[in-house]
């Protein structure tokens, strides 16, 4: 279990996290997304403790890292695969992390039987491919056995084969009960891999919840083609929708199909197409971290307020 | 403690560990050599008095002078070349509180530099002893003052590695570090050579090579501390240097 509670980072006045709020249960895999500089590194390292918040918390288990007595038996992390010495081969990089935690010798060579890095033990990692050093990486986070995992970029220089490793291994870390929080900027990698989201656009949060209702978000937009865009458009903006305008079409939100249909009718437009859009991860992702990042936000909040207005109703 | 064991194992399969020490050594032994075979050579030519005021300790110690160096550099190393690395987050993920990552590096460190440090000063002493035999010039190990220059000269380069620790916590860098350290071992010495007489003699005695002669010499030598009291400001230094080193450690993140 991760918790992050207002988190907020600062460098040099330019804010990198803003009050950050999310958690992340035990048993499934986490997908953590944001575009490139939105902030997923510093809210990993403020987790492990790297990186010291302006503001807020985040605990592991209940405790921030740094009073965690033997970390790596509580978290394990993937942060920097390149974070290692050179010289030292495999067994001895992860022989000296185990003696810093009280950890049993021998689950460094389990951790790297775990990651099917076994036959090069002995070699130096200097020697490592890009692809080895993840692995390595991962066997470090595993070897206190930990109830936790936090890895941030995991899949990046693996190719097609340790892709599909890593994804099968995520999901059964996750079958064991333990908590997978897993950052990325891969979106149909992590559609296949995660099956909660922690959405983080520009340092703030977008979104924090399971990927299919995550896409439903956007599922609503609607493809309209008419060749009366401009009055179209107009008449549905008046009854309440957003509306994108794309290559002599318009992409509706914020109202149904139905009344879609019902507002052409009213204003005489002829429609050509009047379709649901399916959208994907991406596109989610796109629609939600980009320009209408804000006004997603705001439109959340408004649907959470309906729903308290109706919660309030009802009682 | 934990974190000693972590840093332990880091050094334990290191060649380069075994390499310092032998490279420590094997540097005294041949300055401490070389200069006594200069020494014992000009023995013939010496007079009276010459051979009365010659320190046969602190010539046979000189190759500690040249030791200071290697032993600095490796306390410089064990921190700088895991924040070049970036090994040094993967450390701080073990052992979050960073001023127990430094106390074990320096704990650590500071004993494998103990054990080049006493085999240095026996090694280069027993050869540099030898050597000047030949020119009738040894005192011997048991003479007045071998005892407390010997143990000063460890004491000198086991300072110097901590010192080392401190600067390399300091720069964070390798090239700054081990320039740092250079210039503040070598190179001031050199330099205050300009400066007036006057000035000199006032800025002499703090130089940490003055203070590693001061503290080898088999008899007082003129315009510096007494061994301990130059030891004493040594580790001042060092102090100084460590907690400013500590400082920076916590308050940046890596």
């Amino acid at each position: 279990m991760i918790e992050v509670r207002g988190l907020t980072k600062r460098f040099r006045g330019r804010t990198a996290v803003e009050d950050l709020t999310f958690s992340v249960r035990p048993g499934t895999v986490t997908g953590f997304l944001g575009p490139n500089g939105s902030g997923k590194t510093t809210t990993a390292r403020m987790i492990l403790g790297l990186t010291q918040p302006d503001a807020g918390t985040a605990t592991v288990g209940g405790r921030c890292y740094r009073d965690l007595p033997h970390p790596l038996r509580e978290i394990g992390a993937l942060i920097n695969p390149g974070a290692v010495n050179p010289s030292r081969s495999a067994l001895d990089h992860l022989r000296w992390l185990a003696a810093a935690n009280k950890i049993p010798a021998a689950r460094a060579e389990t951790a790297l039987a775990q990651v099917g890095l076994d036959a090069v033990a002995d070699r130096r990692v200097g020697a490592f491919s890009l692809g080895m050093r993840q692995r390595l990486g991962i066997a470090a986070a595993l070897i206190g056995d930990p109830a936790v995992l936090l890895l941030d970029e995991p899949i990046n220089g693996l190719d097609p084969e340790g892709i599909r490793w890593i994804r099968i291994f995520m999901q059964s870390l996750a079958a064991e009960g333990r908590t997978v929080l897993v950052s990325s900027h891969l979106m149909s990698e992590m559609a296949l891999t995660a099956s909660e989201l922690v959405v983080i656009g520009r340092g703030r949060l977008v979104a924090a919840e399971s990927v299919a209702s995550f896409t439903a978000r956007v599922d609503s937009s609607v493809r309209v083609r008419t060749p009366q865009l401009d009055a179209l458009a107009a008449a549905l903006t008046t009854a309440g929708a957003t509306v994108w305008r794309e290559d002599g079409a318009l992409d509706v939100v914020g109202i149904a199909i139905e009344q879609i249909g019902a507002v052409a009718a009213q204003i005489g437009a002829v429609l050509y197409e009047l379709s649901p859009q399916q959208a994907s991860l991406e596109e989610a992702f796109m629609h939600l971290t980009s320009a209408e990042c804000e006004y997603v936000v705001e439109r959340a909040a408004a649907l959470v307020r309906e729903n308290e207005l109706v919660d309030e109703v009802a009682a | 403690m934990s974190s000693v064991a972590m840093e332990w194992t880091k050094l334990l399969p290191l060649h380069k560990t075994s390499r310092t020490v032998a490279s420590a050594v094997a540097l005294a032994v041949t300055v401490s050599g070389l200069l006594s075979l200069a020494m014992a050579a000009n023995a013939g030519q010496m007079s009276q008095d010459a051979r009365a005021r010659f320190d046969s300790i602190g010539i046979a110690l000189q190759g500690v002078n040249a030791a200071v160096l290697v032993v600095g550099v490796f306390g410089v190393l064990c921190v700088t070349r895991e924040y070049a690395t970036g090994m040094i987050t993967t450390t701080f993920l073990a052992q979050p509180s960073r001023l127990r990552v430094l106390a074990a590096k320096l704990g650590t460190h500071a004993a494998v530099a103990g054990v080049a440090a006493a085999l240095t000063c026996a090694a280069s002493y027993a050869i540099g002893q030898a050597v000047l035999g030949t020119g009738g010039l040894s005192v011997g190990w048991g003479a007045h003052r071998v005892g407390p220059a010997l143990a000063g000269g460890a004491i000198y380069l086991v300072l110097s590695c901590a010192w080392g620790v401190g600067i390399g916590a300091l720069t964070r860098s390798s090239s700054s570090g081990i320039t740092w350290l250079a210039s503040l071992l070598v190179v001031a010495p050199v330099i205050v050579q300009i400066l007036p007489a006057s000035v000199l003699h006032v800025v002499g005695p703090w130089l940490p090579s003055q203070i590693g002669m001061s503290a080898t010499a088999g008899h007082g030598i003129p315009n510096s501390f007494g061994p301990w009291t130059g030891l004493a400001v040594l580790a001042g230094y060092v102090l100084l240097t460590l907690a400013a080193g500590a400082w920076r450690m916590v308050r940046t993140d890596p």
